[in-house]
C-alpha cells in the first residue's frame, strides 16, 4: 500500500473535523469534530512511522501520547461545557456571546451580571 | 525500488528496550515544580480545609522559589553558556534561552501567586476571608449550593497546584527539543489554564464563558499543532528539532523511504506552516488572536495577569527555538509569512485597541501589538534578535503583571470596575495607584527611562539590523497608535472628573502590594540601568542543537 | 572629568524628586516651604550653569568639561555630556528662565487657584517637581553628546511637560476649561509622540548604519567626525531618510509650520509660567537640535532639504505673524508670534551662513527672554482680571502705569526695536539669510512690519484708551512680579546694547558646525552683509 492513501484519507479526516468545527453549533459536537481532528493526525502518524521503518518508532510513541492527551482535553473540555450548560441550559455555541467587542458603553459585563441574577 | 515499498513490509521488533538515561539535575526546575504541584494536590485530598489555603500558598512559593533557585544554580554551573546540553534522551534542551525564560517565568509566577492568594480586597463573609476565585466552582452560578459555599467561606485552592502544573508546562514548551515533547508542553500548560479561566468568584457567566471560548480555540489549535507534527514528521523522518534541521539543509543521510517524503516540499511548507498556527495562537499573533480579549476579560484578574506574562514567555520561547533550531535553513520561506504576521499583529492589536471601553480588553488588545513587536525581533534571525526577544519578554512580563495586578485593586459593589468610564478621575482619588498604572502604561507606550522603551528599542534595532527596515517603520507607526490609547487612559485618570458613584480603591494586603512594587521597581531598573539584563539575555541568547 | 556637567542636570532632578517627596499639607506654611525649595533648587543650578558658562573657554575645544559613563554597553551608549557655545549658552537661558517661572506661577498651584485635577494637597509639590523634572530633562538635552541620551531625554521630558499642561491652568478658564485643557495636553504629547517615535526609527536606522561600517556608538563627536572625515558613508538615499526622520521629530517640537497647531492650544490653556516653559525652553530643544544633529550628522541631506526648509519656515514667519494680528485672546497671540519667530529661526539655522546661524542661536536666547517677559506680563494681567480675551481690557496703562510698561517693552522686543535685544539676531538672521538666498530673505523682512502690527495692536487695544469698568482699580504689579520681570527687561536692554559675551561663545561653535557640512559663506555681494559680519566677528 503506498502512502498516499493514508495520508489523503487524513487529510480528508482532520477537514471534515475543521468544518465540523466551525460549522456545528452544539458544544459537543465541536469537542467531537476536535477528536477526528486528533485522529487525522493519528492515523498520519502512525502510516508515517511505518513507511519511513523508524527505529525508535517516535510517531506511534507521539500517537500514544496523543490518544492520552485527547481523553484528558475531551474530559476536561466536557467539565467546562457542563458547567456552562448547567447555568445556561444551553449547549449552543452561538449562544454564549456575553463578552466579545461591543461598540458601545453597554457594559457586557453588567449585562451578564443581571443574567446571573435573574437566573437566581 | 521506492514503488515496491510497501507498508505491510515494515515493522521491526526491537529485542529490547534500553533505559533511558535522564539527567535529573539539569531538569531540577520542572521537577520541582512538577514535584510540588503533585505535593499540592495531595494537600488538596487530605488536609482539613481551613488550612488548605495558607498550605497551598506555602507549597505553591516553595515550588516555584525552589524551581528558580535551580535555574540560578543551574545557570551559574554554566548550563545556560559553556556547559548547555540536550537531556532526557536529546529531548529537552537546556541552554541559555531556555534557562532565561525559566527564569522568567518562575518569577512571574511567584508574583502571580501572591495575587491569587490576596484576601483583603473583597468584604469578609461570615468573618471568612475570600479571594478571587468562586467558592464552589462546581456550583451553578445563583443558585442554593453556591450561596450555601459562600456562607461557609470555601475557596477554590485548586488553583494553586493547577497554576504549578501550567507553570510546569511552560517551563518545559521553550525547552523543548522534539515537537512531541513539545506538543506534551503545550497541552501541559493549557489545559490548567482552561481551568483557571473559569472560577472567577464574580461574574461567573463571563467567566465560564472565557473557558469555553479558549477551550474550544485552543483545543482547535493544539490539533493545527499536532497534525503540523505530523506532516514534518514524515518529511523528517524524526521529531527531534536539530535531526529535521539537518533534513531540511540536506546534511542527513537519506534512507529510501525518507527520499520519497523529503521530495515532497508541500510536507515541510505545510507541516511549518500548521505549527507555527499553534505556536501563534498561544502568543496572541493576528489572525489567531481572537481568543485573546474575550479569554483576558472573562478569566480571574489575576489569572489573566499569570497567563498574560507567563504564557506569552512561554509560547515566544518555544516559537524561538522551532525557527531557529529546526527551520534556519529555509528561512526565506518563513520569513516573509512572519513579516506579514508581525505587521498584522502591530497594526490590527493597535488599531482595535482604540475603540475599547473595557481596561481588561484594552489590556489584551496591547498584549496583541506587543506580541507583534516581540515578532519582529524573531525575524530578525540572529543573535541578536534571539537576545532581544528574551530581554522583550522579560520587561513586558512584569509591567503586565503590575498592570493586572492593578485592575484588581479598582472596585466597585460589583467586584473589580473595569470598564473604562469609572476609571474616570482615578488620579484625584488615589494618586498613587493612578501614578504606578500610569507608569506601567508609559512602559507599554515604550516612553524612555521604562523597560518597555529598553525592549522596543532592542527588538526594532535587531530587526533593522537583520534588514527589516520597513518592519521598525511600522512598528513605529503602530506604537504611535498604541500611545493614543495608552495616554487616553492616563487622560481619563488625571483629567476628568470622578464620577459620583465611582469605584474605590482597595487597600491590598502586602501579597498584592509586592507583586505591584515588584513590577515598578523592574520597570524602572530595566528603563534606567538595563545594562546588567541586556549582557544576561545576549550571553544566553545561543540556542543548543 | 569635571563633574559639573552633571551636576548641573542633576540638581534639578534631585530638586523634583526631593519637592515631590515633601510633606503634603493645605497650610500656608507648608506650601512655602514646598515652593522654598523648589526655587532653592532651581537658584543652585542657576549657579551650577553659571559656572558653566564661567568655565567655558570660547577659543578652546569644541565640547568642554565633557564626562562620560558608561551607561547601555550593549547599545554602545554612554552617558556623555558636552558643553559647546550653543548648549552652554541654552543651558544658561534655562537655569535663568526656571526660577523666575517658578516665582511668577508662585500661586498657580495653590488650592485656591481654579479647581485642579491633581489631589489639592499635593498640588503645589506636584507643580514645582514637574517644572524641576522639565528643566533636568533640557539640560541633559543641551549638554548631551551622545544621540541616544539626547533622544531618551528629548522624549521623556513630554510626560512632565503634559502633565503640566493638563493639571495646571489660569484662572480664565471658562467652565469647561478642564476638558479644553486636557485635551491640549494630549494634543501637545500625542504631536510630539509621534514626531519622537519617527526620530526613533531613525535612531535606529543610524546605529545600524554605523555599526555595518564598524562605528557601533552613538556618540556625536564620533559620529560627525567620522561623517565629515569621510571615514562614515551613508548613502544619498538613506541619509535623506535619516535626516527626515530626525528632521520631523525636531520640526514638531520648534515648531515649524504646518506642524505647529499643537502649539496655540498648549499655550493658552496652560498658566503663564507653563506657557514660557514651551516656547522659550522646550521648543529651543526643537530649534537646538536642528543645529546640532541635522546639520552635524547629515550635512549632505540638510542642504538638499534646505530650500525646501526655508520656504516652510518664511510660511511660518508670515502666516504666524498674519494668524496673531487676528486673535482675540491675549495667549494665543503671543504663541502665534512665537510660531512668526520660530520661523526665522529655522530660517537662520538653513540658510547655511555664519550670520545666519549666530544669529538663529542668539535668537533662541533672546526670544527666550523677550517672550518670557511679554508672556509672563500677560499672564500677570490676565491673573488680575480673570480673562484671556483682548477684548475685556482697555485702558490698564492709567490704572497699572508698571504693568503697562513692562508690558510694552516685551512688546517691542517682540517686534524687534533696535537697541532690544531681539533686534541683533533677527538683523544677523535677514543678513545671513540674504546673502545666500536674497528673495526669501526680502520676504521675510516683511515679517517684521507684521510684528509691528500685531503686538503694537495688542498694546493700543489692552493698554491705552478710556479705562474699562472692568480694569478700574486692577493693582500694579507686586514686588514678586516686579521681581520676575526686572531681571527680564535688564537682559533684554542688556543684550540689545552689548550682545558681545553671547556671540563670543557661539560663533566658534557655529563656524566648526558650518566647516562640517563643508559650507562657507558666499563671497559677499552686498556691503551691508559684509560690515556686519565684520563687526560681529
Amino acid at each position: 500500500m503506498h502512502l498516499a492513501y493514508p495520508a489523503v484519507l487524513a487529510v480528508l479526516l482532520f477537514s471534515v473535523g475543521v468544518y465540523g468545527v466551525l460549522a456545528r453549533r452544539n458544544v459537543i459536537l465541536v469537542l467531537m469534530s476536535v477528536e477526528l481532528m486528533l485522529n487525522a493526525v493519528n492515523l498520519n502518524l502512525v502510516a508515517f512511522d511505518v513507511w519511513l521503518r523508524d527505529t525508535l518508532h517516535a510517531g506511534q510513541a507521539l500517537t500514544l501520547f496523543t490518544i492520552t492527551v485527547a481523553a484528558a482535553e475531551i474530559g476536561l473540555g466536557l467539565a467546562i461545557v457542563l458547567l456552562v450548560y448547567r447555568t445556561r441550559r444551553t449547549a449552543a455555541v452561538d449562544r454564549v456571546t456575553a463578552l466579545g467587542d461591543r461598540h458601545e458603553a453597554d457594559d457586557p459585563a453588567d449585562a451578564a451580571e443581571e443574567k446571573e441574577q435573574a437566573a437566581a | 525500488m521506492i514503488a515496491t515499498h510497501a507498508l505491510a513490509a515494515a515493522g521491526g521488533n526491537s529485542p529490547s528496550i534500553p533505559a533511558p538515561h535522564i539527567e535529573y539535575g539539569q531538569l531540577s526546575p520542572m521537577l520541582v515544580v512538577f514535584g510540588a504541584a503533585l505535593v499540592g494536590i495531595l494537600a488538596e485530598a487530605f488536609l482539613p480545609r481551613r488550612l488548605r489555603a495558607a498550605t497551598q500558598l506555602g507549597i505553591s512559593l516553595a515550588g516555584l522559589v525552589g524551581g528558580f533557585v535551580a535555574v540560578v544554580v543551574l545557570a551559574a554551573q554554566g548550563h545556560a553558556s559553556t556547559r548547555a546540553g540536550l537531556l532526557a534522551m536529546g529531548s529537552v534542551a537546556i541552554d541559555g534561552p531556555a534557562l532565561f525564560l525559566q527564569g522568567v517565568i518562575l518569577l512571574t509566577a511567584v508574583l502571580a501567586v501572591l495575587t491569587y492568594a490576596e484576601g483583603r480586597l473583597e468584604p469578609r463573609i461570615n468573618g471568612h476571608r475570600i479571594d478571587a476565585f468562586a467558592a464552589q466552582a462546581a456550583a451553578v452560578p445563583g443558585g442554593e449550593q453556591e450561596r450555601e459555599a459562600t456562607r461557609e467561606g470555601l475557596r477554590t485552592t485548586e488553583i494553586y497546584p493547577l497554576t504549578l502544573f501550567a507553570v510546569g508546562g511552560m517551563l518545559l514548551f521553550p525547552a523543548s527539543n522534539d515537537l512531541l515533547t513539545m506538543f506534551v508542553a503545550l497541552e501541559v500548560l493549557s489545559l490548567p489554564l482552561y481551568l483557571m479561566c473559569a472560577i472567577a468568584r464574580r461574574r461567573r457567566l463571563l467567566s465560564q464563558e472565557a473557558a469555553v471560548k479558549y477551550f474550544l480555540l485552543g483545543a482547535f489549535a493544539s490539533a493545527f499543532f499536532l497534525f503540523g507534527t505530523a506532516l514534518l514528521y514524515g518529511y523528517a523522518g524524526s521529531l527531534r528539532l536539530g535531526e529535521i534541521a539537518d533534513v531540511v539543509s540536506g546534511v542527513a543521510p537519506v534512507t529510501p523511504a525518507l527520499a520519497v517524503t523529503t521530495q515532497n516540499d508541500a510536507l515541510l511548507l505545510i507541516g511549518l506552516a500548521m505549527v507555527s498556527v499553534g505556536l501563534l495562537f498561544k502568543v496572541g499573533a493576528v489572525p489567531f488572536h481572537s481568543w485573546t480579549p474575550d479569554v483576558y476579560q472573562g478569566a480571574p484578574t489575576p489569572v489573566t495577569g499569570f497567563m498574560a506574562a507567563a504564557t506569552k514567555t512561554a509560547a515566544f520561547g518555544a516559537l524561538l527555538r522551532l525557527f531557529y533550531v529546526a527551520f534556519p535553513g529555509i528561512r526565506w520561506d518563513w520569513r516573509p509569512v512572519m513579516w506579514g504576521v508581525a505587521i498584522l499583529t502591530m497594526v490590527v492589536g493597535s488599531i482595535l485597541a482604540v475603540t475599547q471601553q473595557d481596561v481588561k480588553r484594552l489590556l489584551a488588545y496591547s498584549s496583541i501589538a506587543h506580541a507583534g513587536f516581540i515578532l519582529t525581533g524573531l525575524i530578525a534571525t540572529d543573535r541578536r534578535g534571539v537576545a532581544a526577544v528574551l530581554f522583550y519578554l522579560l520587561a513586558y512580563s512584569f509591567v503586565t503583571l503590575g498592570a493586572f495586578a492593578v485592575v484588581t485593586l479598582v472596585r466597585d459593589s460589583k467586584g473589580e470596575a473595569t470598564h473604562l468610564s469609572s476609571w474616570a478621575g482615578l488620579g484625584r482619588r488615589s494618586p498613587l495607584l493612578a501614578a504606578v498604572f500610569a507608569l506601567f502604561l508609559l512602559a507599554f507606550a515604550g516612553i524612555p527611562l521604562t523597560s518597555g522603551f529598553t525592549g522596543k528599542f532592542a527588538v526594532f534595532q535587531a530587526a533593522a539590523g537583520g534588514g527589516a527596515a520597513p518592519l521598525v517603520i511600522v512598528g513605529v507607526l503602530s506604537s504611535a497608535i498604541a500611545a493614543f490609547f495608552y495616554i487616553r487612559v492616563i487622560v481619563l485618570m488625571f483629567f476628568s472628573d470622578p464620577q459620583p458613584s465611582g469605584p474605590a480603591v482597595a487597600v491590598p494586603s502586602a501579597l498584592t502590594a509586592t507583586t505591584i512594587a515588584f513590577g515598578v521597581l523592574v520597570t524602572l531598573g530595566l528603563g534606567l540601568l538595563p545594562q546588567y539584563f541586556l549582557d544576561l539575555a545576549t550571553k544566553a541568547s545561543i540556542f543548543i542543537r | 572629568m569635571s563633574y559639573l556637567l552633571s551636576a548641573t542636570c542633576a540638581v534639578p532632578a534631585v530638586g523634583a524628586v526631593v519637592t515631590a517627596a515633601l510633606p503634603a499639607g493645605t497650610g500656608e506654611a507648608r506650601r512655602r516651604t514646598t515652593k522654598a525649595v523648589a526655587l532653592g533648587f532651581s537658584v543652585a543650578t542657576l549657579g551650577l550653569a553659571a559656572a558653566i558658562a564661567a568655565s567655558f573657554q570660547p577659543g578652546g575645544a569644541r565640547y568642554q568639561l565633557t564626562e562620560s559613563y558608561s551607561w547601555i554597553r550593549s547599545f554602545g551608549i554612554d552617558f556623555s555630556l558636552g558643553a559647546d557655545g550653543i548648549g552652554t549658552v541654552l543651558a544658561l537661558l534655562t537655569a535663568v528662565l526656571v526660577p523666575l517661572v517658578m516665582l511668577a506661577g508662585w500661586h498657580d498651584a495653590d488650592p485656591s487657584a481654579p479647581e485642579g485635577t491633581f489631589e489639592s494637597k499635593r498640588r503645589t509639590q506636584g507643580f514645582f517637581a514637574l517644572i524641576l523634572a522639565v528643566e533636568a530633562m533640557v539640560l541633559v538635552s543641551f549638554l548631551a553628546t551622545d544621540v541616544f541620551v539626547f533622544y531618551v531625554f528629548f522624549e521623556a521630558m513630554l510626560i512632565p511637560m503634559y502633565f503640566l499642561i493638563g493639571g495646571f491652568g489660569d484662572r480664565a478658564g471658562g467652565p469647561d476649561s478642564a476638558r479644553q485643557r486636557s485635551y491640549a495636553a494630549v494634543k501637545f504629547l500625542l504631536y510630539n509622540l509621534l514626531g519622537g517615535l519617527v526620530m526613533l526609527a531613525a535612531v535606529i536606522g543610524l546605529y545600524v548604519v554605523a555599526s555595518d561600517q564598524g562605528l557601533a556608538t552613538f556618540s556625536l563627536p564620533a559620529l560627525t567626525d567620522a561623517i565629515s572625515s569621510g571615514k562614515l558613508v551613508i548613502d544619498p538615499t538613506a541619509q535623506r531618510a535619516l535626516f527626515l526622520g530626525f528632521f520631523f521629530a525636531f520640526a514638531v517640537k520648534a515648531p515649524l509650520w504646518p506642524l505647529h497647531t499643537w502649539l496655540p492650544k498648549a499655550m493658552g490653556e496652560s498658566t503663564a509660567g507653563t506657557a514660557v516653559l514651551i516656547t522659550a525652553v522646550v521648543d529651543k530643544v526643537g530649534t537646538f537640535a536642528m543645529l546640532r544633529f541635522c546639520l552635524g550628522l547629515f550635512p549632505d541631506a540638510s542642504k538638499t532639504f534646505a530650500p525646501a526648509i526655508l520656504v516652510l519656515s518664511l510660511i511660518g514667519i508670515v502666516y504666524g505673524a498674519l494668524v496673531a494680528i487676528g486673535q482675540k485672546d491675549i495667549k494665543r497671540l503671543v504663541a502665534y508670534a512665537s510660531i512668526s519667530h520660530f520661523g526665522f529661526i529655522i530660517m537662520g539655522i538653513f540658510a547655511m551662513t555664519s550670520q545666519g546661524q549666530s544669529g538663529a542661536t542668539l535668537y533662541m536666547v533672546n526670544h527666550g527672554i523677550s517672550t518670557a517677559a511679554w508672556m509672563l506680563v500677560a499672564g500677570f494681567l490676565i491673573s488680575r482680571r480673570g480673562s484671556r480675551l483682548i477684548a475685556d481690557y482697555g485702558g490698564v496703562q492709567k490704572v497699572a502705569p508698571v504693568l503697562a510698561g513692562t508690558f510694552l517693552i516685551g512688546g517691542l522686543a517682540t517686534l524687534s526695536l533696535p537697541g532690544l535685544a531681539p533686534f541683533v539676531s533677527e538683523f544677523l538672521v535677514l543678513v545671513g539669510t540674504f546673502t545666500r538666498y536674497p528673495v526669501i530673505g526680502i520676504i521675510a523682512t516683511f515679517g517684521i512690519v507684521l510684528a509691528a502690527l500685531y503686538s503694537l495692536m495688542l498694546y493700543q487695544r489692552t493698554m491705552t484708551g478710556p479705562v474699562k469698568a472692568s480694569v478700574t482699580g486692577m493693582p500694579d504689579l507686586k514686588a514678586r512680579e516686579l521681581a520676575v520681570v526686572a531681571p527680564l527687561v535688564a537682559l533684554t536692554v542688556l543684550l540689545g546694547v552689548y550682545p558681545q559675551p553671547l556671540t563670543r561663545m557661539v560663533d566658534p561653535a557655529v563656524n566648526d558646525t558650518l566647516s562640517q557640512i563643508h559650507r562657507t559663506d558666499p563671497a559677499p555681494a552686498h556691503p551691508v552683509a559684509a560690515t556686519t559680519g565684520g563687526e560681529q566677528k
